[in-house]
């Protein structure tokens, strides 16, 4: 053998190992698909698929979004979570405190007054 | 003692021995078979078969029953057979190299959930004191390979899929993120392993009966199962962000998508109802039951999910982002006072 086994470090890491299966799962699909698929490319296979109809145009231009303003919201709030998510971690070797108690009650007060405020979901049509 | 029995076939050549006691090293048993690549992906393919299975009962239908011998066991091995002999075909417009790596990306993520998540005391690919963190740093990760393959397609649908996929996504990681607190809380660890001990007593469903609906919701839109699959509705967009997908791709995606839904079970049934506990099994030596339990409490959730697939219609757009930013936030912080008090009042249940 060219190379022994055992030198090979990543052999026996189970993460590691682990990660070059799966690196290779996909590639079987791959081979066997490329072994027993037909290759008839065509001009029509090839367009994009727009229910049978010859494209339109690029489907890389810009169109509205509805709802977008709920994208911005979420880039103010995934930092939130984080934060209370990171912020865990000294919870859990100091405790429970009264302070987090209250904070707990005001943010839960807030979202619940904020979820009853907020009847209409913003969108384009409104 | 499978170590030593390997040991013991001295009159073997030496590459062979060293070989043997490759494959009955730890490394590979765990990364190979149990519970690594072989494993998830049979679950996988089980998961697929029961679906249909089930979903048809609920429809008063048989479901697959003509290939193999019980109850159509081998239909998916006859649809994989299927897919991979399909064309796998590539649009024009497709930015080709992204276009044709994505699937792969994604099942990589996908089948990476399942080395942070343990089976038993002993049964984990990962072991890590913040095993739940790196859970979720992977479940984060995981859309962006299903955006790109959208962007990648250069069609339409994909591009609509892909907006309300964004959107949805959106709206669920932040309660997703509220309920795990919750359980952190309670357990005070990120450590999967820790956080199944502190349920000995009881799981964690019971005083967290809020947090698990937010937990379970939320996994559902995260993998697009039925009330939240708007990205991909088959009806109106044409399964969305997989249109332009076909054969051994599409194949991969879909295997992709099962396997983060069942590692959110595994999640679920670890979080939430109590892992490997459960009534010991006679005859059966702890480091079997414990897995057993675990897929067991799994496809107890993995069979809820099925159900709301049956009798749920599928939402519109704003009712998604209803439930999410609108019901299950206030919900999952509501949830997290409720803990904290429990907590704090009455001390960890373990």
């Amino acid at each position: 053998m060219a190379a022994p086994i055992e030198q090979l470090w990543f052999l026996w890491d189970p993460f590691v190992l682990y990660v070059i299966l799966v690196l290779l799962a996909p590639d079987i699909f791959y081979l066997v698909s490329w072994l027993i698929a037909p290759r008839r490319p065509s001009r029509v296979k090839k367009t994009a698929f727009e229910s049978g109809q010859a494209p339109i145009r690029s489907a890389l231009g810009s169109f509205p979004v509805e709802y977008f303003p709920y994208v911005i919201i979420y880039v103010a709030y995934a930092v939130i979570a984080i934060l209370i998510f990171v912020s865990l971690v000294a919870v859990a070797e100091a405790g429970v405190t009264p302070s987090l108690l209250l904070l707990l009650t005001l943010a839960t007060i807030a979202s619940f007054y904020a979820s009853s405020q907020l009847k209409e979901i913003v969108g384009r049509r409104g | 003692m499978i170590e030593q029995l390997a040991q013991s076939i001295v009159s073997a050549p030496e590459p062979i021995r060293t070989l043997l006691s490759w494959i009955f090293s730890e490394a590979f048993i765990k990364a190979a078979i149990f519970p690594g690549a072989l494993f998830s992906t049979i679950l996988g393919m089980f998961a697929v078969w029961y679906e249909r299975k089930l979903l048809a009962r609920v429809m008063l239908r048989v479901g697959p029953m003509h290939v193999g011998k019980v109850s159509g066991i081998l239909q998916l091995i006859a649809d994989a057979v299927k897919f991979l002999a399909k064309e796998p075909i590539t649009p024009s417009s497709a930015i080709r190299p992204l276009f044709w790596v994505m699937p792969s990306a994604a099942l990589l993520l996908s089948l990476l959930l399942f080395a942070f998540l343990p089976f038993g005391a002993g049964w984990i690919i990962y072991p890590s004191e913040i095993g739940l963190l790196l859970f979720f740093a992977v479940i984060a990760v995981s859309p962006i390979p299903i955006l790109l393959a959208a962007y990648a397609s250069g069609s339409k649908y994909p591009f609509i899929g892909l907006t309300r996929m964004a959107l949805q996504l959106f709206g669920y990681e932040i309660p997703l993120f509220l309920a795990l607190a919750g359980v952190v809380l309670m357990a005070g660890s990120f450590n999967l392993q820790e956080i199944v001990e502190a349920q000995a007593r009881a799981p964690f469903v019971l005083p967290q009966f809020i947090g698990f609906v937010v937990f379970f919701t939320a996994a559902l839109a995260e993998t697009e199962r039925v009330p939240f699959d708007i990205p991909t509705a088959e009806g109106e967009i044409v399964f969305g962000w997989q249109t332009e997908y076909s054969g051994a791709h599409f194949v991969v995606f879909q295997l992709a998508m099962y396997e983060k839904t069942l590692a959110l079970c595994v999640l679920g049934s670890l979080l939430y109802l109590g892992g490997w506990h459960g009534p010991p099994l006679p005859f059966v030596p702890e480091t079997i039951s414990a897995p057993f339990w675990v897929v067991v409490k799994s496809l107890i959730v993995f069979t809820l999910m099925v159900l709301i697939r049956g009798a749920y219609p599928r939402l519109s757009i704003d009712r998604v982002l209803d439930i999410g930013w609108r019901y299950l936030i206030p919900l999952a912080l509501l949830n997290l006072l409720i803990t904290g008090a429990i907590v704090y009042f009455l001390g960890t249940l373990g």
